[in-house]
């Protein structure tokens, strides 16, 4: 197995703008929003109309950094699937796998069977949690926050979903996933050749790789 | 000593009679003026009283007369207006703190409230409160006026009396009043139901047993969720107001009343009392109890009152924690084995 290295444009500038602004709304988000539910025990943002005028623009500036998201990856690169749904063969045995190299084979010193190219970004567990989080979590999150923002407006369509209770209920314990993501997310991030070589490439666009393998 | 004994007994008797008289000419004369005073056709709109309303309110035990003392058998065809008595000469504390307000140089006391339709404040729906404000408060210009500091403006005005921050007012509990899709379509808006509206559904039953189904003057959280699920009710939801049960006339802009912690970092504990308030006949409105903390139940107890930061749930805090400390047993528990066998991976890139 050869040592010698290499860089690989792994991550286009839409892609780091979209991910460091998500990344920044999602955890104002999750302390704003900490808040407005515990405002007698948590007081970060001074007043609590503040904590609720920033959680708002943090809402909508994760909606706006989403649509960014889609767009560029649907429209610009063409990639969303390919990158982000799981294909057959990482159905059958990719996702068994890696999840036998984190859970196992990491401990021992195994090499991770995922190898990274600007392709095939993600592990066949990143591409399922990945399309769980932007095609489920993430959306719903936002199409909740959205309706929270426009009470009367929408008042017949908060009725139609059961009220405007079940609907803070839903946003409440969504936030919370998306949250518990974040802790997890990080962590992971952390188990590259080094802890920061997952960061890096995040931050400058270029990782550094294994340039032949096998 | 029999002689001084029956003149003792007279003199009470006397007394006693006396009183009859007049409470009973007292009664008979406010009957008699409403025989004229609540046909409209007989003596105009602006001197029309509804009978049924007023006869509930504290100023018809005192009659007519009570405060027009100088109406006279003869009128009105002895030509004189019957003399009208002042708030001041009995609500005289009330008017004082009234006119030293804001408001005193504004309005009078008839102009937000009709003597002879006076009412408690927990009779008056939290609706009512706010449809007198909004007859000189145009209600747009006051939603764009608080629209320029309070979020969700028009949703702050729909569910609070004006009154619960520009008064004095104490005590606040949060009052639910049934409303009803202003036509037969799912996407009309919705108006406080009234009576007959309550009546038509109730049938025979008293309109209170539209909720509280036991009849036992108190509303249990499995009532109120029975309610909601009803599909008869579809077009009717429990609309929550937070109304005060003590007021004053003070009419002011309390400092705390800018701080939205307020009310939102109350807490569940001020959540905890709550009434369904239900229309009567006579125009004022009914309370019934409802199980203390219903108003923070998660699902279909009060589906459309949610107080940010105060009707939290506590078992939905439990559910987002366990979630949240779930995303924690990756770092937590694979970073531990991941040290433990950091010597596997010496020398190994990773």
């Amino acid at each position: 197995m050869s040592e010698k290295k290499a860089m690989i444009y792994l991550q286009p500038t839409p892609v780091r703008i979209w991910h460091w602004l998500n990344a920044l709304g999602i955890v104002t988000l999750c302390v704003t929003g900490a808040q407005i539910r515990f405002p007698e025990y948590v007081n970060i943002f001074g007043t609590y109309k503040a904590a609720i005028e920033l959680h708002n623009t943090a809402g909508i500036v994760v909606a706006i950094s989403f649509f960014l998201w889609i767009f560029y990856y649907l429209i610009v690169a063409g990639t969303l699937v390919k990158l982000y749904v799981p294909n057959m063969g990482d159905i059958q045995h990719g996702i068994l796998r890696q999840a036998l190299f984190y859970f196992f084979n990491y401990f021992r010193g195994k090499p991770n069977p995922h190898h990274t190219t600007p392709e095939n970004k993600f592990n066949p567990m990143q591409k399922a949690a990945y399309l769980v989080i932007m095609a489920v979590l993430v959306p719903l999150v936002i199409v909740s926050g959205i309706l929270l923002l426009n009470i009367e407006p929408l008042r017949n369509t908060l009725l139609m979903i059961g009220g405007l209770k079940i609907l803070v209920g839903v946003h409440f314990l969504l936030a919370c996933s998306l949250c518990a993501f974040l802790f997890t997310h990080v962590y992971l991030a952390t188990l590259g050749h080094t802890p920061f070589a997952h960061f890096v490439p995040m931050w400058t666009g270029w990782e550094e790789v294994e340039e032949d393998h096998h | 000593m029999r002689q001084p004994t029956k003149h003792m007994l007279l003199l009470p008797n006397l007394i006693l009679a006396l009183l009859f008289c007049i409470t009973t000419a007292g009664a008979m004369e406010s009957t008699d003026c409403l025989e004229c005073h609540s046909d409209a056709e007989m003596v105009g709109e602006s001197f029309t009283i509804n009978s049924e309303h007023f006869d509930t309110t504290a100023h018809a035990e005192m009659g007519c007369s009570g405060c027009h003392e100088s109406v006279t058998e003869a009128h009105p065809d002895d030509g004189l207006p019957p003399s009208k008595a002042s708030c001041k000469d009995c609500h005289d504390d009330v008017y004082k703190e009234y006119t030293l307000s804001l408001h005193g140089s504004n309005a009078s006391c008839s102009d937000c409230h009709n003597p002879h339709e006076a009412k408690s404040p927990t009779e008056v729906s939290g609706f009512d409160m706010n449809r007198q404000c909004s007859s000189c408060h145009d209600t747009a210009e006051t939603v764009e006026s608080h629209d320029q500091w309070l979020p969700q403006a028009g949703l702050h005005i729909e569910a609070l009396p004006c009154i619960t921050c520009h008064t004095g007012s104490e005590n606040y509990v949060i009052t639910m009043y049934l409303i009803k899709r202003d036509q037969d379509n799912r996407y009309s808006n919705f108006k406080p139901a009234g009576r007959e509206d309550l009546e038509r559904l109730a049938g025979e039953k008293p309109v209170q047993e539209l909720v509280d189904t036991d009849n036992n003057g108190l509303i249990s959280l499995s009532e109120l969720r029975a309610f909601n699920n009803n599909p008869t009710y579809t077009d009717m939801r429990l609309w929550g107001m937070m109304t005060p049960e003590s007021v004053t006339h003070s009419y002011q802009i309390l400092d705390n009343r800018w701080d939205c912690s307020f009310c939102h970092a109350s807490g569940p504990d001020a959540m905890q009392t709550s009434y369904v308030a239900f229309p009567e006949k006579d125009g004022t409105y009914n309370r019934l109890a409802v199980e203390k903390g219903a108003v923070l139940d998660v699902l279909n107890g009060t589906p459309d009152f949610y107080m940010m930061g105060a009707t939290r749930n506590k078992w939905l805090n439990i559910a987002g924690l366990l979630i949240i400390v779930g995303g924690t047993i990756m770092p937590i528990g694979h970073g531990t084995l991941r040290f433990l066998t950091r010597k596997n991976r010496e020398g190994k890139g990773h």
